[in-house]
């Protein structure tokens, strides 16, 4: 016994190697589910374990509403300063609860809203709305995707390259990225240190959306361009969050991927490279945390379940 | 709450904008609101759509001019124009909007501006090697 109930809380350290290598080096479409993958099951474990660190360090303070039963001295005994860790806790939970709550509130608010404001057109695909702003979404809506892009941002953009970029929204739409995106956020709400992974996933899905665009209008340099274009029309409006970034951007990396020759599918890259070596120790070890993690919140559960008469 | 007839009609208020301001854009020069609940069929009150007109006119899409003793409205932009007008109201309002609405770019900071125009200024020869 002893620290590694407190694991799961930590382990999402170890998977920042393999956010950065994953996006740098296998097919964007690998690296979404991969890290996707790992987001949630790592992020679903440190909330299990928060769970029990509560039930387990606060059932006996007096005014608790749990039974004393749920905190058998033999459960607490498994976790080291289980009343701190427990008092902790509940904050932590609490507040994990309501971000979540939040973010998916959110999320159903803003799809709701732009479903709204484009209900008085035809119902076709893509939505054309004359605005100055330059802008493109993907909106999602089971039955009814949509497509929504303003006249400001095709009338920079040539024929060839408003196809790159309906090409992109849609490639979007059928593989329901903002599934995995949904996923990620919540992960990185549940956990803090998950949030890099979420950064990653934006960007891999965005890289998935242009390698789909590049095969569906046959040319790599006509999707780069249409990036391009639209992002340096686009730019009167820098996030302040990103000011003084010094790394490159997401949107020059793309560029750059696209300017490169198309990654293969099943990329992985050869264990005998410096880079391909770090790649699989960096997989590696991120599948060994999360294992561990869920072990670690299996054990707690199975140890509550064996001390209590649930 | 008994009433459940009247639940459609709250869903439907946007729907109804569009409904109103079509009308108009049907109309032959400037309408009254009586001209519109007509054009409209009958289930509509007459103070339901002086209050549909109200909003339309604080989106902008509509104007009005003194007629007589009540108003003659004629519609500023179309159902597109109002759409992206509600469009950019939804997205302006979220700021964190970026995390459901999948965009199609992000923006750039300077470096990277420079950085995508050294990318895209490169002539094909050069990168094709």
């Amino acid at each position: 016994m002893g620290v590694f109930v407190f694991l799961p809380l930590v382990l999402p350290l170890t998977a920042w190697p393999i956010a950065r290598l994953a996006e740098q080096r296998l097919h964007p479409g690998t690296a979404t589910r991969l890290l996707t993958g790992v987001a949630g099951v790592m992020a679903v474990c440190s909330t299990v374990c928060l769970a029990l660190l509560m039930v387990v360090g606060t059932a006996q303070l007096p005014g608790n509403p749990l039974p004393d039963g749920w905190s058998d001295p033999e459960v607490r005994a498994a976790v080291p300063y289980d009343e701190i860790a427990g008092r902790v806790a509940i904050p932590a939970l609490l507040a994990v609860a309501v971000v979540c709550a939040g973010t998916l509130w959110r999320h159903g608010r803003v799809r709701r809203r732009a479903h709204r404001a484009l209900a008085g057109l035809p119902g076709t695909e893509v939505a054309v709305l004359p605005d100055e702003t330059p802008y493109a979404y993907a909106l999602p809506g089971g039955a009814r995707d949509r497509v929504v892009v303003t006249t400001a941002l095709l009338s920079c953009l040539e024929p060839a390259e408003r196809r790159a970029l309906f090409a992109h929204e849609r490639a979007h739409l059928t593989a329901r990225h903002h599934r995995f995106l949904l996923v990620v956020q919540l992960a990185a709400r549940a956990n803090p240190f998950l949030r890099p992974l979420r950064t990653a996933v934006s960007y891999t899905t965005e890289r998935w959306a242009d390698e789909e665009a590049a095969h569906a209008v046959g040319s790599r340099r006509v999707v780069a361009r249409a990036i391009g274009k639209a992002a340096l029309v686009s730019r009167g409006t820098p996030r302040p969050t990103l000011a003084g970034f010094a790394a490159p951007g997401p949107v020059p990396r793309r560029v750059a991927a696209l300017l490169e020759p198309a990654p293969a599918v099943r990329n992985w890259p050869s264990l005998f490279t410096t880079v391909g070596m770090a790649t699989w120790a960096a997989a590696v070890g991120t599948a060994l945390s999360a294992m561990s993690s869920a072990n670690s919140a299996v054990t707690m559960v199975l140890i509550l379940h064996a001390a209590t008469p649930l | 709450m008994t009433d459940h007839r009247r639940r459609p009609r709250r869903r439907g208020q946007g729907e109804l904008e569009v409904q109103v301001l079509s009308a108009l854009r049907e109309a032959e020069g400037p309408a009254t609101a009586g001209w519109v609940q007509d054009r409209l069929g009958g289930d509509l009150a007459y103070t339901t759509v002086i209050t549909i007109l109200t909003r339309l006119l604080a989106k902008g899409a509509v104007t009005r001019e003194r007629a007589g003793r009540s108003f003659a409205w004629t519609p500023a932009s179309d159902e597109a124009g109002l759409a992206a007008r509600k469009m950019r109201k939804v997205l302006d309002g979220e700021p964190d909007r970026e995390a459901v609405l999948a965009s199609f770019v992000t923006a750039l900071s300077p470096d990277d501006e420079r950085l995508l125009r050294e990318l895209l200024g490169q002539p094909e020869t050069e990168r094709e090697d």
